[in-house]
C-alpha cells in the first residue's frame, strides 16, 4: 500500500520531472536510485529535489521537514540514495516531530 | 509597461527599508514588508508581516504562508540590520550575538526560503545589505562590520549556488544615511568618516534605491556576487 508521504514524494518527484531534461527523469518507484552509484542526478538535481519535497511536506503534510541537516549528510548510508530510503528518513524526521 | 514585481523588503517599518517599500509601491509594485513591529506603511498593495527575522520558524511560516496563497516574490532586500558601536573589549557576547543573528544569520535565512520560493520561476533578485564599515575597518564597529563581511562572503557564495537557477544575489554597502541606525554616533565621528569617501557627502535614500533598482532590474541578470559600496569606498 502507498502511503501518504510516498505519495507526496513521487508528487514531488513529479514536480522535478516537469522541470527537468529527458535525462534526468526519474520513476516514481521506491527503488529509483536519486543520487550515488547508478543514479543520474547531480547534487544540483538532487538540491532541487530535496527543496521540492521539503515544499510538498510541508503543502500536503502540514510539517516543516529539513531534510537536508546535519544528520543526513553525516549519515554513512545517506538517506537520499533511493525514493525509498528518502520516504524512510522523512518518515522518521515526522514522528520524531510530533 | 513594466510588469507589477513582488518584492519582500526586511527592516521595511523605517529608514532605508521604509523607503524603499514607498519607492516600490510608487513603482505600481507588491511590497510584503517584514518587521519585528507594527506596519508604518498603509497601501493597497502593501502587506505587512509582524515577524522576528531571527525565529526560523516564524520565518518559516511566513514563506509557507507566502507559498500557500502563490504569492510571488521577485525580489528579495535583505535590509533588517542593527548596529552596535562599541569597542571590542566592552562588547558583550549577548550583543555580538545579536548583532550576528540579525545581520548574518536573518539574511542567509530569508535568502534561503527567498530562493526556494523564486526557483520555480526560474528567476529572481536578492539584494542584502553591507556597510562601509566593513571595508574601512572602523574602529569600534568590530562585530557590526564582521557580520556584514559576512554577508559580503554569502552573497558572493550564493550567488554561484544560485546562477543555475537564475537568481541573482548582490549587496549593497551604503555609506551613512541619516537613519535611526546611526542616531547613536556622533558628528564628529560620522564627520570624520564622511572625509574618507571619495565623495564627501551624507548618502541619500536616493542613492540606495538608485542602486537596488540597478541591481535588480531585469537587465542585471549577468550582475551577480558584486557588493557596491556607496560614497567611492572599495
Amino acid at each position: 500500500m502507498v502511503d501518504k508521504i510516498e505519495e507526496v514524494v513521487c508528487a514531488a518527484i513529479g514536480d522535478f520531472n516537469g522541470e527537468s531534461s529527458e535525462s534526468k527523469q526519474l520513476a516514481k518507484d521506491t527503488t529509483t536510485a536519486l543520487y550515488g552509484s547508478g543514479a543520474v542526478l547531480d547534487s544540483l538535481d538532487l538540491v532541487n529535489l530535496i527543496v521540492l519535497v521539503e515544499e510538498r511536506v510541508r503543502r500536503e503534510m502540514n510539517v516543516s521537514v529539513s531534510l537536508a541537516d546535519e544528520r543526513a549528510l553525516s549519515q554513512k548510508n545517506s538517506p537520499f540514495r533511493t525514493v525509498g530510503t528518502l520516504c524512510d528518513y522523512i518518515r522518521t524526521l515526522i514522528s520524531e516531530s510530533v | 509597461m513594466r510588469p507589477e514585481r513582488g518584492v519582500l523588503i526586511t527592516g521595511a517599518s523605517r529608514g532605508i527599508g521604509r523607503a524603499l517599500a514607498e519607492y516600490f509601491l510608487q513603482c505600481g509594485d507588491f511590497v510584503f514588508g517584514v518587521s519585528r513591529g507594527e506596519a508604518s506603511v498603509s497601501h493597497e498593495r502593501y502587506r505587512h508581516i509582524s515577524v522576528d527575522v531571527t525565529d526560523e520558524k516564524a520565518v518559516l511560516t511566513l514563506f509557507s504562508e507566502l507559498s500557500r496563497d502563490q504569492q510571488r516574490v521577485d525580489v528579495l532586500i535583505n535590509n533588517a540590520g542593527i548596529a552596535s558601536m562599541n569597542h571590542s573589549l566592552l562588547t558583550p557576547l549577548s550583543t555580538a550575538q545579536r548583532v550576528i543573528n540579525v545581520n548574518f544569520l536573518a539574511t542567509f535565512l530569508f535568502a534561503r526560503e527567498a530562493a526556494k520560493l523564486m526557483r520555480a520561476g526560474k528567476m529572481g533578485r536578492i539584494v542584502n545589505f553591507t556597510t562601509v564599515a566593513a571595508p574601512l575597518s572602523l574602529e569600534g564597529e568590530a562585530i557590526y562590520a564582521a557580520s556584514k563581511e559576512a554577508v559580503t562572503k554569502l552573497t558572493q557564495v550564493m550567488a554561484k549556488e544560485l546562477g543555475d537557477l537564475g537568481i541573482t544575489v548582490n549587496a549593497v554597502g551604503p555609506t551613512p544615511i541619516r537613519t535611526d541606525l546611526i542616531r547613536g554616533v556622533s558628528e564628529e565621528k560620522l564627520e570624520r568618516l564622511i572625509r574618507r569617501q571619495a565623495i564627501k557627502r551624507f548618502g541619500e535614500m536616493r542613492d540606495v534605491i538608485n542602486v537596488v533598482e540597478f541591481l535588480i532590474s531585469p537587465e542585471s541578470d549577468f550582475i551577480t556576487g558584486q557588493t557596491i559600496y556607496l560614497g567611492g569606498i572599495s
